[in-house]
């Protein structure tokens, strides 16, 4: 059973926000990328998936433009501004001490004085 | 800058989009793994799952977001138009720092005015719901006499009787010399009833107010006292409360210290209960200075007003000798306060107006200037494409950067316009209830001018935009004097206009400055210069007995005529102008008695030393003068003005005759009479009048004085010596309102002094503004008309000629507007009726007057570019072409 991208607050930015390092992609592609990276151990609920989206952009994360699709579609890509790569690395920093600490309490074995 | 703006679109369509190729895609892959297409669609919808929401839910933030991005880009062209502005006036600096200066003026002396007017007429008193309090005093209908002191019954039967009233206070003028807390000083306040305070809605900051047992005569040796005096000479030492203080030489104990700021009925520093044996006051005996009521919640004024009378017409009915023809006279209190300055600031206001509008037709005309020559960059943008909106968008951001660089420099003006006001009052000091400062206020309304201003002045120039013919200007090459037509009217319809605004405020300002130079002017019937005033107060426990008072006056009066330079002194009760006026009924022995009410003969009366006249330097018409000698107070010898002798004996020769006072038994002889002179105020002649010698005064008037000094040298070098001539009698003594003769007068006629000098700045400042508009409009049409000023010069036309051409033409405007003006005035000035003084509304001297001098100044406006129409060089202004 494949869990929700977004089950923690805040997750799902991270995950949209990296993505797009990679180069600018529409809201279908982030979805699929970010499954076949996590062996779709993480799905992304499009339902969460666009409000995400325009929030950042609401936010000046990042920018959109309305391309033509390979199938002569018009569709909306977004891209990374600086902005945005700022708070990258910021989420990017507080989720590695947020994983190390749930870790670190995971792994003690003796009850605290 | 952004060259082009994307088409706006409907964030709904785009995230349907968005939502649709999502799907598609989700088909088409399931499609290409083989899924037939109608299951593949039905598995992509059902993996989405709830599309309405999440549309509505980007919908929502998308709309957010386009509403955010547009204020910004809508404050980035302002600031952007602001900046182009700034540059590009920046580039004309004549014309911006005339434009923001004048703009300035208006904006600061307007500010200044209606803040002062807003401060005086507006502001809620320092009273709780100030609104609903009123004064009452006395009205006599027969005599028509309005604001008379009332009588302790009448105020006991309104008290108890009213019925629209929560409640009635009673107060009287006091002042007392205070000797606890350092030297003794001379202080001003009142007599209050116990109600008065709590029903003025104010509280004391320590202590208690008045109880009601306190106004019993005996029991009121309390005392309240300012803050102001309690700070001043107690060093706010908060055990003030329950020490006793000496108050006219007695033990008075303190009860409360009032709020900061607290002041009744004017400025004012202590209170006392007003303590009275009603046995002994009488119906007739009215002496109280007034009564202050709050009306119940809910009822009007007139029903307050309405509510007395049908009290004293019971009281008319039941007590005709005493009450017939006496009423409550009932103002609100504001209007009981701001009394006499009410109309002259309505018209300063009106005045500040035409002023203001003045300086945005000024303004207005040097923008169209402006506008005209930059006819060609206008047309040259408007060419290259940019829309007439962004064009008059601009004229009106420019507009605005003048107004609102006026604004804060007329800041600075309307600081200085409230500083100088403060100099409008006696001694500087505004009424208690007017702060005249530059708060919170008056700079929301240097704003709002400042705004008004702007648009006044800038929409006319904004609005010409969209008639800019930008090919005929380009075709012109922006130098021909066709395009200008239309706008060269409209600038000389301004001129006109300013020239009309300037006639009226002109007549105004000269009506009032002939008033007040009349009013200065008058023969007041004695001499001003070369006296020095003083008034003296005796407190009853230092001088328990009226003949030791008496005693006491004339050692000093003794001393001060010893001093050099000094020819007569004089002592009486009230000086002229200090509000002095007390009067009687009176009788001509062998007279028959009135038959109506109004037929008796009231005069006003004084206990006079001998030499109190000759140090008035009034002047004795026939008979003798009072001597030292006259004091007989069984069959008194007296002096009675010309007026009496018009009024009572038919101008007839009065000496020998006798005359009595409200119904006395001893009968005045008349010795002599002297010349009418002015006593209660300088625009009002001398009622008839009588004057006893000074031995006759009853015991309440012995231990007050008013002292006159005349001396050879200069009265004001006078003071010192007597301020060391009473210490030197008695130090207990507090000497107050030592001022010459002159200043007394001239304090007297503060207000239309004020009058003139306000008005008088305003028509000055007006002139000014009209001359600068005609000055502009004449030379802009001389640069217009160079050519074609030099082609006539070629043909033969002198300078004189050419100089005539272009003075005729601001003749004309001169014309337009003085006629304009004229017939304005003559319908407006009748707002300043009540302010005149022997001049009418509309005086032919100043109607002669004032279209001389403005078309005399005009001319000299005018001049000026007519000579330089003549140095016009016919071969250089056709080369120029």
């Amino acid at each position: 059973m494949p869990l929700p991208a977004d089950r923690l607050q805040g997750t799902l930015d991270l995950l949209v926000l990296k993505t797009l390092t990679w180069g600018p992609a529409h809201g279908y592609a982030i979805a699929r990328w970010i499954e076949q990276i996590t062996g779709e151990v993480l799905t992304v609920g499009e339902g969460s998936l666009y409000p995400a989206l325009h929030r950042l952009e609401e936010r000046e994360w990042v920018e959109s433009e309305w391309q033509l699709s390979a199938t002569r579609r018009r569709t909306k890509v977004y891209r990374l501004t600086t902005a945005g790569r700022r708070q990258l690395r910021a989420e990017t920093n507080a989720w590695e001490q947020f994983v190390a600490a749930v870790g670190k309490v995971i792994a003690t074995q003796e009850r605290p004085a | 800058m952004k060259a082009f703006e994307a088409p706006r679109r409907d964030p709904r369509r785009d995230v349907d989009d968005e939502i649709r190729f999502h799907v598609e895609s989700r088909v088409a892959e399931l499609v290409a793994r083989g899924m037939p297409e109608p299951e593949a669609r039905r598995r992509a919808e059902q993996e989405f799952g709830d599309a309405a929401r999440v549309r509505a839910e980007t919908v929502r933030i998308d709309e957010r977001m386009a509403k955010r991005r547009r204020r910004t880009e809508w404050i980035g062209d302002v600031v952007r138009d602001a900046r182009i502005g700034l540059r590009s006036l920046s580039r004309t600096p004549g014309y911006t720092l005339t434009a923001v200066l004048c703009a300035a003026l208006g904006i600061g002396i307007t500010a200044a005015v209606v803040s002062a007017a807003w401060n005086i007429l507006v502001r809620p008193l320092p009273y709780r719901d100030a609104d609903r309090l009123v004064a009452i005093y006395g009205e006599n209908v027969t005599r028509g006499e309005r604001g008379s002191n009332i009588s302790y019954p009448d105020y006991v039967a309104w008290k108890q009787e009213t019925k629209a009233f929560s409640g009635i206070g009673l107060w009287d003028w006091y002042d007392a010399t205070l000797a606890s807390g350092g030297e003794p000083e001379r202080l001003k306040g009142s007599q209050v009833t116990a109600n008065l305070f709590p029903l003025l809605g104010v509280q004391p900051r320590l202590g208690r107010g008045f109880t009601a047992d306190e106004e019993v005569p005996g029991r009121d040796d309390v005392v309240l006292l300012s803050d102001r005096l309690w700070r001043r000479r107690f060093g706010a030492d908060p055990s003030i409360v329950g020490r006793t203080v000496i108050v006219d030489g007695v033990a008075h104990t303190v009860v409360g210290v009032m709020a900061p700021g607290f002041n009744f009925p004017q400025r004012g520093d202590l209170w006392v209960p007003l303590a009275v044996d009603p046995a002994r006051e009488t119906r007739d005996n009215r002496y109280h200075a007034g009564a202050i009521g709050r009306l119940k919640d809910g009822v009007p004024f007139e029903r307050g007003v309405a509510d007395l009378h049908a009290i004293d017409a019971r009281l008319a009915r039941e007590f005709p000798r005493e009450n017939e023809g006496w009423r409550a006279d009932v103002v609100p209190m504001r209007q009981d306060l701001v009394g006499d300055l009410r109309q002259p600031l309505l018209v300063f206001l009106g005045a500040v107006a035409l002023v203001l509008l003045m300086v945005c037709a000024n303004v207005a005309n040097l923008t169209l200037a402006r506008a005209a020559a930059r006819g060609r960059e206008m047309a040259v943008r408007t060419a290259l494409g940019a829309s007439r909106a962004r064009l008059a968008r601009q004229l009106a951001v420019e507009s605005l950067l003048v107004a609102a660089l006026g604004g804060v420099l007329g800041v600075g003006i309307a600081w200085i316009g409230v500083r100088l006001l403060r100099y409008g009052f006696p001694d500087q000091v505004p009424p208690f209830f007017v702060t005249l400062k530059l708060d919170g206020t008056a700079l929301a309304i240097v704003a709002i001018v400042t705004l008004v201003t702007g648009v006044l002045f800038g929409i006319v120039p904004a609005l010409r935009v969209p008639g800019w013919d930008a090919q005929g200007e380009l075709r012109e090459g922006g130098r021909g004097a066709s395009g200008g037509l239309h706008r060269s009217r409209l600038r000389r319809a301004l001129v006109v206009g300013e020239i009309t605004l300037s006639v009226v405020l002109m007549v105004g300002a000269t009506l009032l400055a002939r008033s007040y130079r009349n009013l200065a002017g008058t023969d007041l019937g004695f001499t001003e210069e070369g006296a020095l005033t003083v008034r003296i107060l005796l407190a009853p426990a230092d001088y328990p007995h009226p003949a030791q008072a008496a005693a006491f006056e004339s050692r000093l009066l003794d001393r001060l005529r010893s001093l050099p330079g000094v020819t007569a002194v004089g002592g009486a009760q009230g000086l002229p102008f200090t509000g002095w006026l007390v009067q009687s009924w009176a009788s001509v022995e062998g007279a028959p008695p009135p038959v109506k009410k109004e037929d008796e003969l009231v005069v006003h009366y004084q206990y006079v030393t001998p030499d109190f006249f000759k140090a008035m330097g009034v002047r004795l018409v026939r008979g003798r003068w009072l001597t030292d000698a006259d004091r007989d107070t069984l069959n008194p010898a007296v002096l009675v003005n010309e007026r009496l002798v018009a009024t009572a004996f038919g101008g007839k020769d009065p000496i020998g005759q006798r005359i009595s006072l409200g119904g006395d038994p001893t009968w005045g002889t008349v010795v002599g009479v002297i010349g009418d002179y002015r006593q209660f105020a300088a625009s009002q002649p001398m009622v008839p009048a009588v004057f006893y010698p000074i031995t006759k005064a009853p015991p309440f008037f012995a231990r007050w004085m008013s002292i006159v000094i005349r001396t050879s040298g200069d009265p004001a070098q006078l003071a010192p010596a007597l301020r060391a001539a009473v210490k030197e009698l008695d130090p207990r003594i507090a000497v107050e309102q030592v001022q010459t003769l002159d200043e007394v007068v001239s304090r007297s006629i503060w207000r239309q002094r004020l009058q003139e000098h306000v008005l008088g700045v305003f028509a000055v400042l007006s002139l000014v503004l009209a001359c600068i508009g005609l000055y502009g409009v004449v030379s802009y049409a001389v640069a217009q008309r160079t050519r074609e000023l030099g082609v006539r010069m070629a043909l033969g036309a002198t300078r004189r000629r050419v100089a005539w051409m272009v003075i005729e033409q601001s003749g004309r405007l001169v014309l337009a507007g003085v006629a304009a003006g004229l017939v304005l005035a003559l319908a407006g000035t009748r707002v300043l009726e009540g302010l005149l003084y022997g001049v009418r509304a509309t005086d032919p001297i100043t109607f002669a007057l004032v279209p001389i001098s403005l078309g005399l100044v005009a001319l000299v406006a005018a001049a000026l570019p007519a000579r330089r129409a003549t140095r016009v060089d016919p071969i250089v202004a056709m080369r120029a072409e």
